[in-house]
């Protein structure tokens, strides 16, 4: 599946990613500037911040109880639209999707 | 003793912490990297663990809390269930009960409160940078490295300046409990049973607590919401407040690992300075430098030098049978010098990018918290330090902790010369 990283300074990174694994861990095997992921994808760092672009955010699921109150703890402007990349699955029914990484 | 290259002789006792004394044995390392990735210590002090040395393997095996648990101690050190309760943190808790406790203290460390500090740590190194250059020859470690640290450890937790140095040795006889110079209750030397429910060990441990207790009776009189302290101690969304116990050992924890682990970072980049002078040049050459340089001093000092886990079943790991209950330390300053992940590993290079280093533990539920501060210390320290200086020397020889715990050179004679 292909997903798109649109970068503060507007710049686009266009990445193949293998389904399963996280969205974070795609944005870091991808060196995407401002995608961390300290943690490992254990909700405890909140260092993969991203912002889903429009219709994707419906598809990416509910957040959970953990990510809310660890995005209070993120870079960048938290928007109904922010979510921890770790908790995103990269699976066909995300194929295209579009990340903006926040300033 | 003065050690830049290492010179053990490939077999040292990783549970022996004479054997830090002369620096980190990244001989033994590298030959356990490449010939024996999960080897078996024996140790006198009890029972004997496993070494993970490899970053791929300590990467993978770091995410794996559900196999891999801290909670049964984080060193070296056998705990009874008691003790553990006693003593623990939330660093001895694995998800999801870890992650409770990090909702709590997160966003005090969080990296936009945390940058809230820059100019409040700028303002502080000016003093201890002049104070120490007008020396001209001196322990920077005593002099700069140790300051700036305990300076902001009282910003944070909201504790008057002339109470400092008295935390700081307190928290130095905690961490580095096996080090004379630091502790009359050295661990391994004597019976330290009667401190056997304190935090490490140690009567210190008492101490700070009945301090942090006075602090904050203190704080709440006066009305005073400021620090850390209180924002942790706040109710969370369930009504929920730390207990006691918990707060009297997070207390001890910000003291001891707050503190001496950025103290030894900073150390270890003026060390470097010494050894590599273009250090200097690109410092104050600037740009882009900054972005990777805390990360790339912070990955040659390597603090912290393992965490231990505890197998919670059997695990095989390259032809190893890891059984349950055994004791797996994970070597963070070995994964730093992997040959495989970092070119010319035992060179300092500024620009290093991606530095996947993992002095912070990152990669696993139990990343430093204090990570974001710890960078922020390490670059603004480092900025002033090279606006500063024109040259930076040796000046005799320097000493390692007696710890195969915290890895810190703890004298570091240099001299150095304004501009």
């Amino acid at each position: 599946m292909k997903v798109t990283w649109v970068l503060p300074g507007g710049e686009e990174v266009v990445a193949d990613v293998t389904e399963g694994i996280n969205l974070m861990e795609a944005a870091v095997a991808h060196n995407i500037g401002g995608i961390q992921g300290e943690c490992g994808g254990s909700l405890s760092c909140a260092t993969c911040h991203v912002h889903v672009e429009g219709d994707w955010l419906g598809k990416t699921g509910e957040k959970g109880d953990f990510e809310d109150v660890m995005l209070d703890m993120a870079d960048g402007k938290v928007t109904d639209a922010s979510r921890l990349s770790c908790q995103i699955t990269a699976s066909r029914d995300l194929d295209g999707i579009r990340l903006i990484v926040p300033a | 003793m003065t050690v830049w290259t290492p010179n053990d002789d490939g077999f040292a006792d990783l549970s022996s912490h004479d054997t830090f004394v002369k620096g980190a044995p990244h001989n033994t390392f590298a030959r356990l990297r490449r010939d024996d990735p999960v080897s078996w210590t024996d140790w006198d002090g009890g029972k004997g663990f496993w070494n993970i040395v490899r970053h791929a393997d300590i990467s993978e095996l770091n995410r794996n809390y559900q196999v891999m648990s801290s909670a049964r101690g984080i060193r070296m050190e056998d705990q009874t269930y008691e003790e553990y309760l006693a003593r623990r943190t939330f660093q001895e808790t694995d998800p999801p009960e870890h992650m409770k406790t990090r909702m709590k203290v997160g966003k005090a460390f969080s990296r936009p409160v945390v940058a809230e500090f820059e100019q409040q740590i700028r303002d502080l190194c000016h003093p201890i940078l002049d104070a120490a250059l007008d020396k001209g020859a001196f322990d920077a470690t005593k002099e700069i490295a140790r300051q700036l640290p305990m300076m902001m450890l009282g910003r944070i937790i909201g504790t008057p300046d002339e109470d400092l140095p008295w935390l700081v040795e307190k928290g130095d006889a905690l961490i580095a409990n096996t080090d004379p110079d630091f502790t009359d209750h050295v661990l391994d030397k004597m019976d330290t049973d009667e401190y056997r429910m304190m935090p490490f060990n140690s009567p210190a441990g008492a101490e700070l607590f009945d301090y942090a207790k006075r602090l904050i009776a203190e704080k709440n009189r006066k009305g005073d919401t400021d620090g850390v302290l209180h924002m942790i101690l706040q109710p969370d969304k369930d009504g929920n407040v730390m207990p006691e116990q918990e707060f009297r050992n997070f207390f001890c924890l910000l003291v001891a690992a707050g503190n001496d682990t950025t103290r030894y970072s900073i150390a270890a980049g003026i060390q470097a300075m010494c050894h590599q002078p273009e250090l200097l040049d690109q410092m104050q050459e600037g740009g882009d430098i900054w972005a990777t340089a805390p990360d790339e001093i912070i990955r040659w000092a390597t603090p912290a030098l393992y965490f231990r886990r505890t197998a919670t079943c059997d695990h095989e790991l390259h032809g190893k049978t890891i059984r349950e209950g055994d004791k797996v330390l994970y070597w963070w300053i070995s994964a730093n010098r992997d040959e495989e992940v970092f070119d010319d590993p035992n060179r300092v290079d500024l620009n290093r990018s991606p530095n996947r280093h993992m002095s912070f533990g990152q990669g696993g539920p139990h990343v430093c918290l204090g990570m974001h501060l710890a960078r922020l210390e390490v670059r603004v320290l480092f900025e002033e330090l090279a606006k500063r200086v024109k040259l930076v020397e040796p000046a005799g020889d320097h000493k390692f902790l007696r710890s195969n715990f915290v890895g810190g050179i703890k004298e570091l004679p240099v001299s150095m010369q304004a501009k």
